[in-house]
């Protein structure tokens, strides 16, 4: 479909428009991000007074100075760091190994297995049950709670299963004959051929994990331990009414929301370091994968 | 090396049962290939014996073990895929040592037979390569080597030539009997191309839903097939096979194609039995466009003809339905209107029954 | 030597070449069952007085009392109005979006210009809903907000949005298009990858000019994808998404912007009446089970493959 010397005048003009039409579009998704970097990067004052649009004004790095200055903000993004890196490497050790077996035809009760998992796609208890299960298994305010509490989920399972599946079956024979028993065939063969699902799988567990706040709220009341986006969420909807902070912002070069700003912008910074490395993965189609079986 | 003995195995799937008793041995250093169309449940018995099926029933004995519970590992049997299931994240050598690492092998004895595998498949120069960087006919030489290096006692192929274009497939087909001839193991080879079939086994089994149909050295299976599937399977172009009644004259039996008589074998069996629909069977080889000796006139009205150089093809039909036959052009291109009959000697017919498709006169059934 | 296989013989066979399946296979059942399955169990308490002290198996049973509760209330009658009213527009308003986006990608012939585009509008994918909210808040801030300032440069009256129920739908659906649209014509745009090429060389060849082509080529051909999606949606049309509504809404905007499951936080959570909101959450996962199956069996006839 490259050759634009195939098509008339009139799609020409259809083909620049629809051009000019998505980047104003892509703009337009853009524009959150560099308006919440200006705002972070102008003065107080400035954005007081509703000056900032597009880029910073009276450009200070002041907001930063006072986000990187709050304690609670390294022991909310260390903690963000110990819930992403423990509960992804949790789901990987839960999820490769029962996906393997859920895909193995010579497993007895395949069936009910699996319909076991995917009836929790159709149907959950809901947020008072699941609530009240973490409470009576003392998994309130802990660390090992909120990290394998959200360590595996249907979707995950099945969408490395149905890559599992896919897979020729004499690989699989072929090891077996080589006289390679479960645990190695999946070390030592599937693992290595479903590099393109469990990079996938990987990246999903990493963004929830990253991104997830309402469970990390709801079960975390210790300060010690929420992550990042609980303590972002603190700042964006109580800051200002937060008589102490108040105080600090008498001829202080920075605002709430500044700060805000500049919080919000350190918090995305690290998804916009792996985005690169996770993009090349959207086309593959794999993402499809939980979509149709 | 191995001799592998099939008594009545049977598979099932649940209630449904895709192999039905089959019973055949195989004596050791020979080559078996197994041939028939598609769902005829050739893979499934190879499957069994690799141990990747269970055996619904009847008894496997590999060399002098019963091996219908034991893990395929154990069975000392080594096996080529039709995709040859290569690992791509494994080198050529890494695949070829795949076997012996799983079984921890020393290093030093794992290179050593690496070596001597990629020296005998002229694997040497590309040890270090990735699957993916090779070529077909490499493929399969790796895939090769993965079972050869082990040494087992037997050697399974599943249609491994099928995922080659023609010009290789001769090319390894000739490979894989020099190895053979080389090594000398037991080797069981599932195809469904007869000529593959025929270049290769030292005895073929033809399958047929289920069940076997014959078995019996190439040429045996040529010259005498045992039923109309066999006779249609076995030879390309397939044998033309001909409704026809049995009739006689002073000579002996006639087969009275459309009011065409056409000379019969004397085989005793056909006598007596004038009237009886039987089925005419002519190779394409034995039909002669210029006279011959002793032979029946078929007249023919010639369709189209294909030639492939030294001899050519005719399409034709005989009593409203296809036949073909083949001709030497002797260098020169044949016209179609200077055919109008074929010829065949009676010796060359084989007869069947119009009924249960058997032969007469076949040396299995006398 | 005949071979004879029994049943246990069998098991025993299957279980000598076969035990490691179970071991992989076993965290992942127990976890199921212990953070998925248990909760269900716990749901009874939709039936019961629940306290407490005396735990889920202690409490007394009080059949569907919470039920007439919450059908007598107000608000939960509010919220789910809310939950209907505001899964329809976001389905109306959002479900169109990735379509015409994939449209639109596809008929991008400068591939690196496509790629950046691409690059660009899947990213807020993977923000967070925290972080969106943030932006949300900042942006539509009374004095310092962007949107406020353009208002004032046109000569409008500043406006404190997030206060205003009638502005609460609008910027709850507006964020969420902005936020998933480019990411969710992913699957559309695979759908017409798989169109087969040479019917637009054919009709190339016949003479047909590109807007022709999606509306005769392209949009037919993914049609089943469009209508699958389509009742996948329907099928989830209760699940609004609530963390957001939590982050952006307050008292003064509960009465657009209350939805079913903000109803059981509060309630719940935040309130602690655990089994009145375990009610309300046993009605919500009845009537999103019924969608579910509805619509997996629509597909079921409509597509001849399953959902899942």
């Amino acid at each position: 479909m490259a050759n634009m010397n195939l098509y008339s005048r009139g799609d020409k003009g259809f083909v620049i428009a629809n051009m000019i039409l998505i980047g104003l579009f892509a703009l337009s998704t853009l524009y959150p991000f560099i308006y919440i970097a200006s705002m972070s990067l102008s003065s107080g004052f400035a954005a007081q007074a509703g000056t900032v649009v597009l880029t910073p004004v009276d450009l200070t790095v002041a907001a930063y100075g006072k986000v990187l200055s709050e304690p609670q903000f390294w022991i909310s993004y260390r903690n963000t760091f110990i819930y992403t890196i423990g509960g992804t490497v949790m789901s990987l050790i839960i999820i490769i190994p029962g996906a393997y077996a859920l895909s193995r035809p010579q497993l007895y009760g395949r069936r009910f297995w699996n319909l076991m998992v995917a009836f929790t796609m159709w149907f959950n208890a809901g947020l008072i049950p699941f609530f009240l299960n973490m409470r009576d298994l003392h998994l309130l305010d802990s660390y090992f709670g909120i990290i394998i509490a959200f360590a595996c989920n249907a979707f995950n399972i099945i969408l490395l299963r149905n890559f599992f599946e896919s897979i020729p079956s004499s690989f699989e024979e072929a090891a077996r004959m080589d006289g390679a028993n479960d645990f190695q065939v999946l070390r030592k063969v599937y693992v290595p051929l479903s590099k393109p699902a469990i990079a996938t799988v990987t990246l999903f567990c990493i963004v929830a994990r990253w991104n997830g706040f309402f469970w990390a709220m709801v079960l975390l009341q210790d300060e010690n331990k929420i992550p990042l986006q609980v303590y972002l969420r603190h700042v964006i909807t109580e800051l200002s009414d937060d008589e102490q902070f108040a105080a600090t912002l008498i001829d202080a070069p920075y605002s709430v929301d500044t700060v805000t700003a500049a919080i919000v912008v350190c918090s995305i910074i690290p998804v916009l370091l792996i985005y690169p490395f996770v993009q090349k993965y959207f086309n593959k189609g794999i993402l499809l994968g939980g979509v149709k079986e | 090396m191995s001799s592998v003995v099939l008594e009545k195995i049977v598979k099932k799937y649940g209630a449904f049962e895709v192999v039905h008793g089959i019973d055949l041995e195989i004596a050791a250093k020979e080559f078996v290939v197994l041939v028939g169309p598609s769902g005829c449940g050739k893979s499934t018995t190879l499957r069994m014996i690799a141990g990747l099926e269970e055996i619904s029933g009847g008894t496997l004995t590999i060399g002098d073990r019963v091996m219908n519970r034991v893990a395929p590992k154990d069975r000392d049997v080594a096996m080529v895929f039709q995709n040859y299931a290569l690992y791509p994240h494994l080198s050529v050598s890494e695949n070829i040592a795949f076997g012996l690492r799983i079984r921890k092998v020393k290093k030093e004895q794992i290179a050593e037979s690496v070596a001597d595998v990629a020296g005998i498949l002229g694997l040497t120069d590309y040890l270090d390569r990735r699957p993916a960087d090779l070529s077909g006919g490499q493929r399969q030489r790796v895939a090769m080597g993965r079972a050869i290096v082990r040494h087992p006692e037997v050697f399974l192929f599943d249609e491994p030539l099928s995922n080659l274009d023609a010009k290789l497939r001769t090319q390894m087909r000739a490979e894989i009997k020099r190895l053979h001839k080389r090594l000398g193991v037991t080797s069981v080879y599932v195809t469904h191309d007869q000529v593959e079939a025929m270049t290769l086994a030292d005895r073929i089994v033809v399958m047929c839903d289920g069940r076997i149909e014959q078995i019996g050295t190439p040429m045996d299976l040529f010259n005498n097939p045992i039923n109309t599937f066999v006779a249609g399977f076995i030879g390309s172009p397939p044998m033309n096979q001909i409704d026809a009644k049995l009739t006689y004259d002073d000579k002996g039996p006639l087969a009275d194609i459309d009011g065409v008589a056409v000379r019969l074998p004397a085989l005793p069996e056909l006598k007596h039995n004038e009237g009886r629909k039987i089925v005419v069977g002519m190779r394409p080889e034995h039909m002669s466009i210029t006279p011959i000796d002793d032979a029946s006139e078929l007249p023919v009205t010639l369709d189209l003809i294909e030639t492939l150089g030294s001899e050519a093809l005719l399409h034709t039909m005989v009593a409203g339905k296809p036949f073909v036959a083949k001709a030497e052009t002797n260098g020169k291109a044949l016209a179609l209107e200077d055919v109008t009959s074929l010829r065949i000697a009676a010796k060359e017919i084989k007869v069947f029954d119009g009924e249960t498709g058997m032969a007469f006169g076949h040396p299995g059934t006398a | 030597m005949e071979h004879r296989t029994t049943r246990l013989n069998r098991i025993a066979d299957h279980l000598r070449a076969n035990w490691q399946i179970y071991v992989l296979l076993a965290p992942t059942i127990i976890w199921f069952i212990v953070f998925l399955y248990r909760p269900m169990y716990g749901l009874q308490i939709a039936f019961k007085d629940y306290s407490v002290f005396r735990g889920i198996d202690g409490s007394p049973w009080i059949g569907f009392e919470h039920f007439h509760t919450l059908f007598g209330s107000d608000q939960f009658i509010r919220a789910l109005k809310n939950t209907v009213i505001i899964s329809m527009l976001t389905l109306l308003f959002g479900f169109p979006m990735p379509i015409i986006l994939a449209l639109m990608f596809n008929e991008v012939l400068n591939q690196t210009y496509k790629k950046t585009v691409q690059t660009v509008v899947y990213l807020p994918h993977f923000i967070s809903t925290v972080i969106i909210s943030g932006i949300v808040i900042t942006a539509f801030s009374p004095s310092s907000g962007v949107v406020n300032t353009v208002l004032d440069w046109f000569g409008f009256d500043k406006i404190y949005f997030l206060t205003k129920p009638e502005w609460f739908r609008p910027i709850f659906i507006g964020s969420g298009i902005w936020q998933e649209a480019g990411f969710s014509s992913i699957v559309f745009l695979a759908a017409i990858a798989g169109v087969n090429p040479s019917l637009y060389e054919s009709a190339v060849v016949d003479g047909a000019s590109r807007w022709q082509m999606m509306w005769k080529i392209t949009i037919p051909s993914i049609m089943p994808t469009i209508i699958i999606m389509l009742i996948i949606r329907i099928g989830n049309l209760l699940e609004v998404g609530f963390e957001m509504i939590i982050l952006l809404y307050q008292p003064a905007t509960y009465q657009t912007a209350d939805v079913v499951n903000t109803y059981i936080y509060r309630q719940g959570l935040q309130v602690g009446q655990y089994d009145l909101a375990a009610a309300a959450g046993l009605f919500n996962a009845v009537v999103a089970f019924v969608l579910v199956m509805t619509a997996n069996t629509i597909s079921k006839r409509y597509s001849r493959t399953s959902l899942w």
